[in-house]
Order: C-alpha cells, then structure tokens, then sequence
C-alpha cells in the first residue's frame, strides 16, 4: 500500500517535517514488511483492532493510556498537486498536530457535559485493513501501516459522513505490551466531508 | 420577487424569515446577485511569495488560478480554457511558468498570455483565423489586494476595494498588520458542512451572547479563561464600512501590560506601537477592548484569541482567517486558513499554530461545537414551519429602535464607526441589511468576451 504519492517523502518522515514534531521519535521503518505469522505483526494488528474498538466507543481516558508521553499524533492537511510536484499535503498547516497535553485537552472536552458536538454522540464504527508491520534498527520499536475508514452517523436521519485515510504507526515496547510514540494519518480527501473532526483516527 | 420583497422588509427591520438559511430560490438570488458583485477573498501575497507560485481559488463554482508572475504581479485568471473550456490547472496550488490544457494543449503563460496554439497555421490558417496575440485566460474583472489580502470581484464596476473595505481596515489591520512585514497565512484546511454560509459570518460578525453557552466546555478544561458570561458582556462590539468585530474587556492596565496580558512578547508588541496608528494603539491601551471575531461582508471572517497551550499559566495569541464559501442554500465550505505576524519569533510561530489547532479549524475545540449548532439551525430552516416564524434578530434594539445600550463616545473607543457594550446583534443586522441591499438590486448582464475573432472584446486583449 502506498500511502503518499509519486516523488513525496515516506510517510514516516512527515512527522520530523511538521510544525509541532520536533520531539517526536525519529525511528523508521527497515527492509520488507514482516511475514504475517511473525508474532510481532500478530501483536501489532491486535493492538490496533483493540485500539479501534476503543476509538469507535470513545473510551478515550483508557485509549490516552495507550500514548507514550512524547506520542506525536500528526494529521497533516492533503492537497492537490501536479504529478512531480515533490509534496501532496500543505505546507505548514496539519488537521492534527497534536502532543499529549493537546490529546488530553481534548478528551478532558469530551468528558465534560457541554461538549455539543458530541451530545447526543455519534455511533462511530472504525474499520482497520491492510496492515503491514517493519522492523526498526530499534528493537523496542516496530512500525506498522494500516488502512482505516470511519463511519459517523449523526441524529436519525442526517446523511452519515466517512473518512478514509492511511496511517502508519511508530509502536514502542513498555513492558508486556506496547504504547503508540508516533502516529500519521494520511487523509484520502483534501476537502473533508464531515462537520468536524471531533473524532479520534 | 413578491415573496423576496417581503422577505427583505423583515429582514431590514430585525425580523428573520428562519427559511432564508435553506432556500434554493434565495441562494439563486444570492448567487446572481451577492457573489457577482461583492469584493470576495481569495489568496493572501504570502501564500504565492515566488514567482510562478500560484493556487487555485473559486468565487462560487467559478475557479480562478491566482499567479504570481515571472515579473512579480498579482493576478486572478478564470480557470477555462479559451479553447473548449477545459479546467486548465487542475492541482490546487504549486509553482509553475505555465500552464498546459491536457485536452489539446494550448499553454498560458503564468501571467495568463496564450502562447501555445498547436498547429495554429495548418488548423487556423494562423493569425488569419485565430487571433493569438493578446489572448490570455479571461482576468478576474477586478483584482484589488489590501495588506496582502488579495480579492476580486466579479463586477467591473465594482467601486474600489478601499472604499469597500471603508473603515473596517482600521480593524483589519490588527489582524493582518501587526508589524511591517505584515502575515504570513498558512493553510488552509478545507472541510464541507451541511450548513448555510451566512450563519458563520452573522456568528463571526457579533454574536458575543453564544459565547458562554456553546463554549462553556472549553471554559471546563481550563483551555480558555474569558469566555465566561460576565467576562463576554463586558466587551464591545464595533461596525465600520462593511465590516464589523467583537472585543473582550481586558483587565486594567496600560498598553504593553494588555497586550502581554494575551501573551504577546515584547519584541511584537514593540513592532505593534511602531506599525499601528495612535487610534489604534489607543483602542487597546486606553480603551482597555481586544479585538476577537470579526466578519467582513459578504463571507470572511477573522478571528483572536489567546487560549493556554500547555500546563501552564501562560497563554498564546493566535490568528485565524477563514471563508464560508457556499456551495449551496444548506452547504458551504469552510476555508480556515492560520495567520502569524511574519516577524514573529520562530517559536511564538510555533506556538501560535499550536492554539489555533486546538481551538479552531477542522479540528478546533471552539469551532466544533459552532458547527454542530450551525448544521442544525439549517436542518430545521428546510421546511413549511420555517417559512412561518421570523426570528427576532432586534437584541439590543428596543420597540420603537432606540438602542438598550448607547454607544460609545469617542472618549470610551477610539475606532472609527460605531461601538457598544454588550450583547446586541447590531452587526448580525448591519451585515443581513447589506445582502439585503444585494439582493434587491437586478444585475446588468456583464458583456460577453469572444475568443480569437478580429473584434475579440477580451478585456485586456489588446494589451
């Protein structure tokens, strides 16, 4: 799966390049994506389908204690450009440029009872496919690529909205089991079609 | 037009016909009449620094490329080809000396001249039957920029974007002008709601009185301290030429202590007191008032605030820009650009993008709660029912029109155009009033512009 187009920079790298990733990890990815049997890609993709089920249900005080303290959650803005252009997302501007701190904001907004856009909430259904898992120069850290489409339904009849996007994931081993330190979310839209996103990909 | 001419009767005297926030007949009117006249924004010089630098930009479903040229001039083509009207730049922005259409390849130079015609002799039989000296991609029938802002207008008779702009430049300046060097935009995220555009700018424009409701949650995280309902009643709002803002009262102190008080650093504030009229400064200094949201008409509005970016105490200024481009009577595009004074310390840059993030755009704490009210209202507006209630938008107004509160002497605010205190929705009506002055006036049917003929009347074909 390629998440960028021709002559863009690796996915991986946008964090390094964006305003706010100063402090992110610099760990990339190596080499061809781990066999499916091999008991870290097991892992990985069960974190992320465990991850998924939180995100869709909003329990996010439990989804923030899966972030490591210097997580970078990035979410850059896609735009259209000519083929060869070198760059597909905005200069300098991101949905998400997000910390920890800001994370925390922004669950903390949800949990308290004045949080309009989520009352009545949405019924969320995140879907996670294609995922591939690298190796690192770091053992502690795996990299692993997911393809994941969120539905919203808002009210009863409102037309419901989706977002289609790519990720890949910076994992880091923390104890029995393993914490996101990075991630980047590649929209497939530049135009977003949905009212907010006041929604966690 | 009977209907219509009632609607603007209501409207004009406060009253709302709740439907004209989804209605396909007033849309077209406002189509026909409102973006074919009105100075609308496109780009800021910023976002196309270089030359050939360009993006492309659309007035309703009409696509304009904005170029900078090879000799460094501003300019706004209509994105159709001469030829057989194929969108010629298809990418929304980049840097490019020309432009080829994929469909038979005629070429534009990036300052819109036609200079490729293949096989211009054989097919044409050259300039014999096609004129291609002085073709260019039709300009936008008026370009104006202030402090870099650039906007078109759709008519050429439009008065001049000074005049337009009137006094309102006075506020727009703390927006787009905080030091010599002027802003730098960047963006902008683009998402589409099922809501009608004049909502955001009336909300923008004025209404101070859905702060503390909608925002309350945002108060709750310790995100932002002002909007508290005793904190937002004590600002004012202002409306001059056509455009018009909110302000929070700051707490008391002098010049520098207020501005430091909404976390600019000193070096900033310096270059504020040097670029700044005495007015100006004094509207802050003196006044004791911050600018804070603000719309221009018809669609852009602008917004100030200074939320906490980190765990601390410390709060962070920061600018956004953004257009509620319609794209039909109940859906319009959002258009959020962030702005920084581009001498900024490279940090405060940092940490400015930072709380524009958190509070406003696709992803803004502020913005998301606006919208979900925004989207709902225009739901509601759809039907029978809605044609039966007139809104009353008269807050601040009594019975007979004389105001609730008075305005500000020259003393109490030292802007230009009028101010008051308090919750009103004088700018909500100043700016419905002007759609209303649009939608009133029939249009002329603008001139047709032939291609390639001997009396081709391309406007600047002769250039």
């Amino acid at each position: 799966m390629s998440l960028t187009s021709r002559g863009t920079p690796p996915v991986g790298e946008l964090s390094a390049r964006s305003v706010l990733g100063g402090d992110a990890s610099r760990v990339q990815r190596t080499g061809r994506p781990l066999p499916f049997g091999d008991e870290r890609h097991l892992q990985a993709h069960e974190w992320l389908v465990d991850e998924s089920y939180l995100l869709s249900a909003q329990k996010y005080e439990e989804w923030l204690d899966l972030l490591t303290e210097d997580v970078h959650y990035l979410m850059p803005v896609r735009v259209t450009t000519a083929l060869g252009s070198g760059f597909d997302t905005s200069p300098g501007m991101a949905h998400f440029d997000e910390d920890k701190y800001s994370l925390s904001r922004r669950v903390a907004r949800f949990l308290t009872e004045h949080a309009w856009t989520e009352d009545p909430p949405s019924r969320l259904r995140h879907y996670v496919t294609n995922v591939r898992t690298f190796a690192t120069d770091d053992p502690e850290h795996i990299v692993v690529e997911s393809a994941i489409l969120l539905f919203r339904s808002r009210g009863d009849v409102q037309e419901s909205a989706l977002v289609s996007a790519g990720r890949e994931d910076l994992l880091r081993a923390d104890g029995d089991g393993r914490r996101l330190a990075r991630r980047t979310i590649m929209a497939d839209e530049s135009v977003i079609r949905m009212q907010n996103l006041a929604i966690f990909l | 037009m009977t209907e219509q001419t009632s609607v603007l009767r209501d409207v004009r005297r406060g009253m709302i016909p709740a439907h004209i926030y989804n209605d396909g007949a007033v849309f077209a009117l406002e189509k026909e009449r409102l973006f074919s006249r009105a100075w609308v924004f496109t780009a800021h010089e910023s976002e196309i620094a270089k030359p050939g630098d360009y993006v492309v930009r659309r007035v309703l479903e009409d696509s304009f490329i904005v170029t900078r040229d090879e000799k460094g001039e501003i300019r706004a083509h209509f994105n159709m080809c001469l030829h057989r009207g194929m969108q010629v730049c298809r990418a929304e922005l980049g840097n490019a000396s020309h432009f080829r259409c994929p469909y038979h390849g005629w070429s534009y130079r990036n300052d819109g001249r036609l200079v490729g015609l293949p096989f211009h002799q054989d097919a044409y039989g050259g300039e014999e039957g096609f004129r291609r000296k002085g073709q260019r991609l039709l300009p936008a029938p008026n370009l104006a920029t202030y402090n870099g802002m650039i906007f078109i207008s759709l008519d050429p008779q439009a008065p001049p974007l000074a005049d337009y702009l009137g006094d309102f430049r006075f506020y727009l300046d703390y927006y787009t002008k905080q030091s010599s060097g002027g802003i730098e935009l960047r963006g902008p995220q683009r998402w589409r709601i099922k809501a009608n555009w004049k909502i955001g700018a009336e909300n923008f424009a004025g209404d101070m009185y859905h702060t503390p409701q909608t925002h309350t949650s945002v108060v709750e995280i310790g995100l932002f301290r002002e909007p508290k309902a005793e904190k937002r009643k004590d600002g004012c709002t202002y409306w001059a030429g056509n455009g018009g803002g909110t302000t929070y009262k700051l707490p008391p102190g002098g010049l520098d202590e207020r501005l430091r008080y909404v976390g600019y650093p000193q070096e900033m504030i310096e270059r504020m007191k040097a670029t700044w009229s005495p007015e100006q400064l004094a509207v802050i200094g003196d006044n004791g008032f911050m600018i804070s949201a603000a719309s221009l008409f018809p669609n852009l509005s602008f917004v100030h605030n200074w939320p906490r970016v980190a765990d601390s105490e410390d709060v962070l200024p920061f600018i956004s820009i953004r257009q509620w481009q319609p794209i039909g009577a109940d859906e319009t595009e959002v258009l959020s650009w962030f702005a920084v004074d581009a001498q900024a310390p490279e940090e405060f840059k940092a940490l400015s993008y930072k709380a524009y993030l958190m509070c406003f755009g696709s992803t803004g704490m502020f913005e998301q709660d606006d919208v979900e009210n925004w989207v709902s209202l225009t739901s509601t507006a759809a039907g029978s029912m809605a044609r039966r209630l007139l809104l009353n938008s008269r807050m601040g107004m009594l019975a007979d029109g004389a105001p609730v509160t008075p305005d500000l002497s020259p003393e109490r605010f030292a802007g230009p155009g009028s101010a008051r205190v308090g919750y009103s929705e004088y700018n909500q009506r100043e700016l419905l009033n002007r759609w209303a002055d649009h939608l009133e006036r029939p249009i002329d049917a603008p001139a047709a512009v032939e291609v390639g003929t001997a009396d081709g009347r391309n406007p600047e074909g002769c250039a």
